[in-house]
């Protein structure tokens, strides 16, 4: 591998984490809460990247009003889905991850009636060019993900540890029964956090909408390395599933631009299993005894 | 007084029924009138003797057997426009002319998602619920899947995948979007903008890559051996996961083996807009073709500039570029689908025309042509397929979307089933900021000469028609 393949693919590993944390940070806050996989998380994000595409692409609204819409928008699904799927299936883990699962066909089909199927909709990258740094080129748009990642991350943390609503949301996720004989309201506090989580998947759709593909399908494409770095990382875990982001991001692009995309996913699969051998609760997962 | 009133009641009533009958009848039969630019298009068939009336035949059934939805959906969904106008101009004028009746036809879809076994469903649905004689695909999977099927019940399958088609499968036809021959002449058009090996000392160097499928596998393989035969040595050739959403990693591994020319082959139309923008902000300075472009979706990601610099070369032409004419057949056809599906139009599809929209309707008017023909010889029936297609065989040239055509493809593929038509070669044209014309290509002659070197390339890559099965 020559030194200039080396730097751009380091910096497309880089950018690949990014990306991978944004979509996963919400979907383990809800795992950790609830207990449960929310398989619709990839499909928030398909969701609000179409908010930014009726919003921005079509509507003309300036970039980063869609992108707040877009946050709304997921805030509000993550939101509607608890109170509609996850209340009422409350413990029983098996129907929350059938739920889902139907929820993404039905997400699906809906954005595909309005919006149309096949191909995929246009959005214009707001800001065209590369950002060119020891000869590695990475678009605008990619860059932007960076900081973002690292402030939402830190801010989620900065919440979870000093606000008095983050702690109730750690306390939920450790004990439910003695957080409830705490006085902290459940059902609340399993709002608040799917209403973070799609806040978040909003908020990665938006960004990430001028990036990839948009067609209804593009949920599916997602939720599966979400999982991976979600359990990787340790259910629950937001400092594990920033970890196991970074490590799947060097993975899948160094694989792919060394062999083949194929084989990229083959690798990952193959690490998550290793690493769920080693240790079945994830790198930075509790034991539950 | 009471008669009065009776009377002006009687009047309102009377015009009330005229006015929600009557007007609506007049519209719908102005509607139905046949107009100019549809008297064009029907001019392909040979004798369909518009204005006078026919004995009345039963309906014909055809079937859009293809991705609807989905990624794959890119090169089925819009082909449903470009058959739905060839039927409603032939409804307009009674019905297909053959055997001196007029057949009514009527198209039914199902949407395979580019999917094996779902393509097997809609198969049985269309023959065994809807009586379907014709059938327009995307082919690949769903082709091998439907194949014996299909040929237990004789229906015709029109792929766009040549490589579709064997021996042992009679009833499936290609070659309407002139795949693979576009691809194969990607190289040559390539070399007419390089520097030659001898400017610059060494060979010139092709880079391709598509994502994982039988069909990106099999055009892929007469590509490349299209570009050996060209002197090109094929420095990266792999494919990526359909499953690919991250197109940096590819583009870096595809730029660090240096290449003069980078194929994208038969890259999924979302997947190449977004390499287009990877090629773009890491800097490639030399050519890109493929087999379709997207210009309304790849410019909103880069700047026109940049594949005017890179002589992007595809195939699909536009119906309206301007090398056709203003009285082509092919401006016809385009105003046509602008007046029906165009912006603020009954069924607007919120683009502009592709050259998906009539990329099926190429196999779709050659069968009815040979329905007409054979029928001379089934009067008062409808000929069968295996009829149609030896009339097809038959003909020294009859016309096709992209020029005249005939039924060839027994040395590529090992059955007469493909039709052999001029190949449009573009390229993107910064005034025009879209893909013009630069060439019609005669493939015959040209493969004639280089045939041996790419026989050998697509045989060591296990796709020759006797290697699959």
């Amino acid at each position: 591998m020559s030194s200039q393949l080396l730097i751009q693919t380091i910096a497309n590993a880089i950018m690949a984490s990014s990306m991978y944390a944004l979509i996963a940070i919400g979907l383990t806050l809800a795992f950790g809460v609830m207990q449960m996989a929310n398989l619709a998380h990839g499909h928030f994000f398909m969701v609000s990247a179409y908010a930014v595409y009726a919003l921005y692409a079509l509507s003309g609204w300036p970039f980063w009003w869609a992108v707040v819409a877009a946050v709304a928008v997921g805030a509000i699904l993550g939101v509607i889905v608890e109170r509609t799927i996850f209340r009422p299936l409350q413990g029983d883990v098996v129907s929350g991850f059938i739920a889902t699962m139907g929820l993404m066909f039905v997400f699906e089909v809906l954005v595909g009636e309005i919006w149309g199927w096949g191909l995929s909709r246009p959005i214009p990258s707001p800001y065209m060019g590369a950002v060119r740094f020891l000869g590695a080129a990475v678009s605008f748009q990619r860059v932007l993900l960076m900081p973002f990642a690292l402030v939402s991350i830190s801010g989620l943390l900065l919440f979870m540890k000093h606000f008095r609503l983050g702690r109730a949301l750690r306390a939920v996720a450790l004990d439910p029964e003695a957080a409830s004989l705490q006085g902290i309201n459940i059902n609340r506090m399993t709002a608040l956090a799917l209403g973070i989580s799609g806040a978040y998947a909003g908020l990665a759709g938006g960004l990430m909408s001028p990036i990839y593909a948009v067609t209804p399908s593009l949920g599916g494409h997602l939720i599966l390395p979400a999982l991976i770095v979600v359990v990787v990382g340790g259910m629950g875990s937001i400092g594990g599933a920033t970890l196991a982001a970074v490590i799947f991001g060097f993975i899948m692009t160094f694989v792919t631009t060394l062999v083949d995309g194929v084989t990229a996913v083959m690798v990952s699969v193959t690490v998550m299993a290793i690493v769920l051998v080693i240790k079945p609760q994830g790198l930075m997962g509790r034991v539950i005894a | 007084m009471r008669r009065t009133r009776f009377g002006k009641l009687s009047t309102w009533i009377l015009f009330a029924i005229t006015f929600a009958f009557v007007l609506p009848s007049i519209a719908i039969s102005a509607s139905k009138k046949l107009t100019v630019d549809e008297a064009v298009i029907l001019s392909h068939l040979p004798d369909q003797q518009i204005g006078k009336t026919y004995p009345q035949g039963e309906e014909i059934n055809v079937g859009f057997l293809a991705a609807l939805s989905g990624p794959d959906a890119g090169w089925g969904l819009p082909g449903v426009t470009g058959n739905s106008i060839w039927i409603e101009a032939v409804n307009k004028t009674g019905g297909l002319l053959v055997g001196g009746k007029r057949y009514p036809l009527k198209m039914h879809q199902f949407d395979d998602e580019a999917n094996a076994s779902k393509a097997l469903q809609g198969a049985r649905q269309l023959v065994l619920q809807h009586d379907v004689k014709f059938i327009s695909a995307i082919g690949g999977d769903p082709a091998n899947a439907t194949a014996p099927f299909l040929t237990k019940h004789k229906v015709i399958y029109a792929s766009l995948v040549p490589t579709d088609m064997q021996p042992a499968r009679p009833y499936v036809v290609a070659g309407g979007d002139v795949t693979p021959q576009c691809n194969m002449f990607n190289p040559l058009m390539a070399k007419m903008v390089l520097p030659s090996e001898k400017e610059l000392g060494r060979p010139l160097r092709y880079a391709i890559t598509t994502q994982d499928d039988i069909m990106s596998r099999q055009v892929g393989a007469w590509e490349v051996g299209a570009a050996v035969s060209q002197g090109f040595d094929i420095v990266y050739e792999k494919f990526f996961s359909t499953d690919t959403t991250d197109f940096a990693p590819i583009v870096s591994a595809l730029l660090a083996t240096n290449p003069d020319v980078i194929s994208l082959c038969e890259a999924w139309p979302e997947y190449q807009t977004l390499m287009w923008e990877q090629l773009y902000l890491q800097g490639f300075k030399g050519v890109v073709a493929q087999n379709y472009a997207d210009w309304e979706t790849n410019l909103t990601k880069i700047p026109p500039e940049y594949p005017a610099a890179r002589s992007a070369i595809d195939s699909f032409p536009l119906m309206d570029d301007p090398w056709w004419g203003a009285n082509s057949w092919q401006a016809s056809f385009t105003r046509i689908w602008n007046k029906q599906y165009g912006p603020g139009a009954p069924d607007d599809v919120h683009r502009r025309m592709t050259g998906i929209d009539w990329d099926h309707v190429v196999w779709f008017i050659p069968w009815c042509i040979g329905a007409q023909v054979a029928g001379k010889d089934t009067p008062g029936e409808w000929p069968s397929n295996d009829a149609i297609l030896a009339a097809l065989r038959k003909m020294s040239s009859f016309p096709t979307i992209l020029g005249p055509g005939h039924m060839s493809g027994k040395e590529m593929f090992g059955i007469q089933n493909m039709i052999e038509q001029p190949v449009p070669m573009n390229m993107f044209d910064l005034k025009a900021n879209d893909k013009r014309i630069i060439a019609h290509m005669n493939f015959e002659p040209w493969f004639e000469a280089i045939k041996p070197v790419v026989l050998k390339e697509v045989k060591k890559r296990g796709q020759h028609w006797t290697q699959r099965k």
